[in-house]
């Protein structure tokens, strides 16, 4: 029975895979490495203010006295002295769909970027290597106060001042290594902005893509719910497959006001050269929530851990998540929370399928302040094992403060039982598409968390095929 | 003797932040009374009991088992932030690690050798008793060898006077051959001004079964080590913890079944009471090494926190590198629930007395496994006085 399980193949990636050649007429490339000068002319390129140059400065000094943590997967073979960390097109960004460079534009066009704007979101931003080469949000959205908008005109525009209150304030250059990395190159991503009571009904969606070989690239999005508002948001990743290793080290800063309510859906689909070292954190106020839908499948290293703060009382989160860990990759996942104000709440809900020698490892932590009294969490991470040459770990920690908690976890691992294959066969399906629907039940509750066009483009990544016994 | 001890690594590290991934035992002006393992007032026939044995008998006893081990491991990679390499040194590896065999070897502390002969069913327990007076430093270490189809049982007993200083470690191997079981049961009550560590490391063979017992009830500070690696297949591990830490008391643990048999069961149930400013720390992993098809673990944990100034680490962790496998893990962390409360109050118990009776009726749950009369009644009592 357990050879069967070889058949289920790797994702096909085909459409993400397709490179498009960055010549130097019409593409400028930062030379690799991560140094003072390089730190400089980034600034100068990207005409920082002055705090934002003695910020990105400082964050440099910050890096290279942090040390890589002990406790992750290996990064020895990621050579930052042959990372590029600024590549971008030297065409500007764009705010119609047609002017966007015919290159670039194809590549989203594969992707399916423009027909999910025109059918099923709000807005839209395209980052290619460092910048963004589109931005557009639709006219109603826009009236209704929302801004939507690239972080380096929200640097410089009229909410220059939101930004230097919020920017890297809930991430520190000083959280870890890759963190003051991202605040000494940081380049593109967006700017979000809801205002008080607004409900955004449609998602809006950043869509990131690292074209270039031996490139970083280092977004930073920063999204403010404001009171009572209410937005869906959704990211996507993807990248051309290289024999040189890329490096994604990102931020997301999100701050959810009271009472509001903040959906941060992401799709990540790195080439297997990628090492995705992306941190992710939310600061959520009073009554407000903040729910985390991930899937992660592509990269060839991960750390990604989604973290919430729950400062206000009666705030809440929820984190559902699935990894795929297939040949090569070394996926480290999972989710932090600290419970601060009273009656907090948390649920974290985590699936992780490993196979052909993939490494998938849950990790997470849950801390209960003194004063969080009141406060529940439960915590269920299931992993399923399709062979015996991969790994599945988990690795929760709890640190909890206060009797007036309650704290339940749950963790599992196994493989797909030959009992329900057999029933399910007996009920006339084949092997293949028993087995097929097992895992597709195992990744249910994270499909079901997404839009359906989403949920859709997340099925087909873990397109498990079977083959005949 | 000043130095610092770096004990129950866990298998796989994790944030640092957590302050989880191993803990340090401070050892200050240390003068150690070096003394045997405390003669068993009975010893039943088919046992016998030496206490002249050295470190290098136990490699030469644990020879054959430990070529076996070696020849089991594929040399596939680890898990992330794998700290097995820290124990490579240790003959027999055991919860708390590589630094407390090095502290036995350094302080020349000498090794009784506890065994069962082949093929005799030991039903009468070995008791070992160690009653610290004040002032004690007292470093102890035994192997406990179940030969071939037999089984044995040993308790052993930690007391002191309430008031007494002191520090008590223990260390303790188990070898159960093919079809063998040790039982193994371990009760501390020692004052609350006492350091202490129990530091245990076990394999077993073929069909082999290795039971624990372990209620830790004193203490003012107490480290507790537990690695039992099913080496053999259908081999056992089934281990019961009781704890019970009150005041400033604190509790670091380290359990780790590490299953390399194939159809292998462990079985670890953790079950505690914080009250006023208690600390305590719990490691649990179960390790499916490749070659474990067939096997199970469980572990569950559940934990009464009855003060807000407790602080409850729990880090339950389960690595895995075999499909066939199952493996689970449970925590139940949180005070009294309000419906026990109102069952109880309702039947005119107050909420102090109605916590009592729950913390009795937690530690008597492992108590009650202890194959000996007298001493779940002294535990009975020992729980009476302190609450």
């Amino acid at each position: 029975m357990s050879d069967n399980n070889k058949s289920v193949v790797d994702i096909d990636r085909s459409v993400y895979d397709i490179k498009d050649v960055e010549n130097e007429q019409d593409f400028y490339r930062m030379e690799d490495g991560f140094t003072e000068d390089i730190v400089r002319k980034i600034s100068e390129e990207k005409h920082d203010p002055d705090w934002m140059r003695e910020f990105r400065l400082k964050s440099l000094e910050i890096y290279n006295k942090l040390e890589m943590p002990d406790w992750g997967p290996d990064t020895d073979e990621l050579d930052m002295n042959l990372i590029s960390s600024y590549v971008r097109s030297k065409s500007d960004m764009k705010g119609k769909w047609e002017d966007v460079p015919e290159d670039i534009k194809n590549t989203f066009e594969r992707l399916g970027i423009p027909e999910a704007e025109r059918e099923s979101l709000a807005g839209v931003g395209a980052q290619y290597d460092s910048e963004l080469v589109y931005h557009n949000v639709k006219d109603e959205v826009a009236a209704q106060g929302v801004i939507y908008t690239d972080m380096e005109s929200a640097l410089t525009g009229e909410y220059a001042d939101m930004v230097h209150e919020y920017f890297m304030k809930l991430v520190p250059p000083t959280d870890h290594k890759y963190a003051a990395l991202h605040g000494a190159v940081w380049s593109g991503g967006s700017f979000v902005y809801v205002p008080k009571g607004v409900k955004v009904d449609i998602p809006l969606q950043s869509y990131f893509r690292l074209n270039a070989a031996g490139a970083g690239q280092f977004e930073h999005t920063l999204i403010i719910v404001d009171e009572g508002a209410d937005l869906h948001f959704i990211e996507g990743c993807s990248a051309p497959k290289y024999n040189v290793a890329n490096l994604h080290a990102g931020c997301v800063e999100l701050f959810v006001k009271k009472n509001a309510r903040l959906r941060y859906s992401t799709i990540e689909n790195w080439s297997k050269n990628m090492y995705n070292l992306n941190t992710k954190r939310a600061l959520v106020e009073e009554g407000a929530r903040m729910e985390w839908v991930s899937g992660s499948f592509g990269s060839h290293t991960s750390y990604l851990y989604p973290m919430t703060i729950l400062k206000g009382d009666h705030s809440a989160m929820e984190y559902t998540g699935i990894t795929f860990a297939g040949k090569g990759q070394n996926l480290d996942t999972g989710a932090k929370v600290v419970h601060q104000g009273e009656y907090t709440s948390s649920l974290i809900s985590t699936k992780s399928i490993s196979k052909s020698g993939g490494i998938g490892t849950y990790r997470s932590s849950v801390i209960i302040n003194k004063e969080a009294k009141h406060a529940k969490t439960s915590v269920s991470c299931d992993s399923l094992m399709l062979d015996s040459i991969s790994r599945a770990d988990t690795i929760p920690g709890m640190d909890i403060r206060t009797n007036d908690a309650d704290v339940g976890h749950e963790a599992k691992i196994g493989r797909i039982s030959d009992e329900a294959v057999f029933y399910l066969m007996s009920r006339g399906l084949s092997e293949e598409d028993a087995r097929a629907m097992i895992v597709s039940g195992f990744a249910n509750p994270v499909s079901k968390e997404l839009p359906l066009e989403y949920a859709v483009e997340m099925n087909n990544l873990i397109k498990l095929e079977m083959s005949g016994g | 003797m000043n130095s610092v001890l770096k004990v129950n690594h866990l298998p796989a590290l994790t944030y640092r932040f957590l302050k989880s991934n191993d803990s340090e035992i401070e050892i200050k002006d240390f003068n150690v009374k070096v003394v045997n393992t405390p003669e068993p007032e009975n010893i039943p026939s088919a046992v016998t009991f030496k206490n002249d044995v050295t470190e290098k008998d136990i490699t030469e006893l644990f020879a054959d088992i430990n070529e076996k081990i070696a020849s089991k491991r594929i040399g596939l990679p680890g898990p992330n932030g794998d700290t097995s390499l820290l124990n490579e040194s240790q003959t027999v590896k055991t919860g708390m690690g590589a630094e407390i065999d090095n502290l036995m070897k350094e302080m020349n502390v000498p090794v009784s050798l506890i065994t069962a002969e082949e093929g005799y069913k030991v039903e009468e327990p070995v008791v070992i008793s160690y009653a610290l007076n004040d002032g004690d430093y007292v470093l102890g270490n035994q192997v406990i060898h179940a030969k071939k189809n037999s089984e044995i049982t040993v308790i052993m007993e930690y007391d002191s006077e309430a008031e007494s200083n002191g520090f008590l470690g223990v260390q303790t191997r188990l070898l159960a051959e093919e079809g063998a079981k040790i039982n193994l049961v371990k009760v501390q009550m020692l004052g609350e001004k006492i350091t202490h560590f129990e530091d245990i490391g076990g394999v077993c063979d073929t069909d082999a079964d290795i039971e624990t017992i372990n209620m830790q009830l004193g203490a003012g500070k107490t480290w507790g080590g537990c690695r039992v690696t099913l080496l053999g297949d259908s081999s056992v591990f089934n281990n019961h913890t009781g704890y019970l830490c009150r005041h400033k008391q604190s509790y670091d643990m380290n359990y780790v079944a590490d299953q390399m048999g194939k159809k292998t069961q462990s079985n670890m149930v953790f079950r505690g009471v914080l009250l006023d400013e208690a600390e305590k720390t719990f490691r649990g992993t179960l390790d499916f090494k490749s070659g474990s098809a067939g096997s199970v673990g469980d572990e569950q944990e559940d934990t009464l926190l009855l003060s807000p100034d407790v602080i409850n680490r729990t880090v339950p962790v389960i690595l895995c590198e075999e499909e066939d496998v199952d493996g689970r893990h449970g925590a139940s962390i949180g005070q009294l629930g309000d419906d026990t409360l109102f069952y109880m109050e309702s039947r005119g118990i107050d909420e102090e007395t109605a916590k009592k009776l729950m913390i009795r009726a937690r530690m008597e749950s492992i108590a009650r496994m202890i194959p000996d009369e007298a001493l779940i009644i002294r535990i009975q009592q020992f729980i009476r006085t302190i609450l």
